[in-house]
């Protein structure tokens, strides 16, 4: 079996997610799993989910005050930063005023409002990721990352999904403030499925709060942008988060 | 039930500096011991403490209610903090005047009243880790609050590291179904 192969058996990546969540994984078969977590977001996400069950165990800890300093740098360091943002504002708005090349950076500013106002992208996330858990049992079932470098949305099923014969899979999109899901596309019950999306879907969904896979009837027609909603039983869903880049 | 730590992060969010002084004073007591625990310097564990917050404050927009409780998610953040740190020094700082060691806080036979005061959620993994063996649940247990290599458990416990080891993997496969 293929290093990677190993690392889809769900045996062998669960044992070593939490052998790593619990400081367990040591020396080179440690660094050996930061690099595949690294392209692998489906062994990042079974890790991190260790992890916040782990650290409950932070709870059992007797209380150890700091000194006053360390509120003090923090104090410092959270004024300092917000100084800084608000000088480099107003710093922005005088050099392009007064400078002796005052019209080349007004031109300069001019051309980056626009990109500002006109660039639909500008201050987005660069990608959004969900844990799909079973809405039975909240076993994390399936991950999901949906990419603006690959306009894209891939799902992996991290545990192979029952479907009936006649029966498919379809992925849907609740929106935050409530309103009618739509659909992104019908999925594998195991494996992962990649689904392209266009740059309106990509701005859409920020506005998206909730990922839900749904069974569905084949000969139901629920075809891709389908918006009436799920007609069959929800099996997995899971809170949307952002990504930024840094 | 109602997460106040969450509550805070999403003010820290949207730079309420009352909201994360207020969220430094009720969080980091908590943070600090588990800092102590795996540094063992009172210096080096304020320092990864304070990186830690500047993070939590930095990075409060990208805390999601779905990922799991505000507490558990700043506790991993300042864990993975403290575990950098130890990667970064060559050898584990010496031993100082204080020592951070052992598992009384942690004892299997929590009184009532001090089980009342745990979530619901460490209430179960409690009751999971009860279920192994406990020299099992003592090398995991030490693993997490202290970081101790399979080497250091070795030396500590006087017992072979092959044995140390299979310990703690087969400690954490009786675990696996308990905790999904």
């Amino acid at each position: 079996m293929s290093n990677i192969k190993r690392y889809q058996n769900p045996e062998v990546f669960e044992q070593l997610a939490i052998e790593y969540a619990v400081g367990a994984l040591q020396g080179r078969a440690k660094k050996r799993f930061e690099v595949l977590m690294e392209t692998h977001f489906y062994l990042k996400a079974t890790t991190e989910a260790y992890q916040q069950k782990f650290a409950h165990l932070v709870e059992l800890l007797p209380d150890e005050k700091p000194s006053n300093q360390v509120w003090k740098n923090l104090e410092s360091h959270i004024q300092a930063t917000a100084t800084a943002s608000v000088s480099e504002t107003k710093e922005n708005r005088w050099s392009a005023l007064f400078s002796k090349k005052s019209f080349g950076l007004m031109a300069s500013v001019f051309i980056v409002s626009m990109v500002l106002i006109f660039n639909p992208m500008t201050g987005s996330p660069v990608a959004y990721t969900a844990v799909l858990e079973s809405s039975s049992t909240h076993d994390p079932m399936a991950v999901t990352r949906i990419s603006q470098a690959d306009m894209s949305l891939s799902i992996e099923m991290m545990k192979d999904t029952k479907v009936p014969d006649g029966m498919q899979l379809a992925l849907w999109c609740h929106p935050k403030n409530g309103g009618r899901p739509m659909m992104m596309g019908t999925i594998s019950a195991s494996g992962k499925t990649v689904i392209k999306i266009d740059k309106a879907e990509w701005r859409n969904f920020k506005k998206v709060g909730l990922l839900a896979i749904s069974l569905e009837h084949k000969d139901d027609h629920v075809d891709v942008k389908h918006i009436g909603g799920p007609k069959g039983k929800i099996l997995l869903k899971g809170v949307l988060s952002s990504e930024y880049g840094v | 039930m109602e997460d106040k730590y969450a509550d805070l992060l999403q003010r820290c969010a949207n730079r309420d500096q009352f909201a994360f002084k207020q969220l430094y004073e009720e969080a980091s007591p908590k943070l600090l011991s588990l800092c102590l625990r795996l540094l063992q310097d009172k210096q080096l564990a304020e320092d990864v403490l304070q990186e830690g917050f500047i993070k939590i404050w930095d990075k409060a927009d990208t805390y999601a209610q779905g990922k799991g409780k505000g507490m558990t998610w700043m506790a991993t953040v300042v864990r993975n903090k403290a575990l950098d740190k130890l990667r970064s020094l060559k050898t584990k700082p010496a031993e100082t005047e204080i020592q951070y060691e052992g598992l009384e806080f942690a004892s299997a036979d929590l009184t009532p009243e001090s089980l009342e005061d745990l979530s619901q959620d460490m209430q179960g993994l409690m009751a999971c880790l009860k279920t192994l063996k406990p020299v099992q649940r003592e090398c995991i247990l030490l693993s997490y609050y202290y970081g101790h290599t399979h080497q250091e458990l070795s030396d500590r416990l006087g017992k072979p590291l092959g044995t140390v080891k299979a310990w703690i993997r087969r400690g954490l496969e009786d675990l696996r179904p308990c905790l999904t």
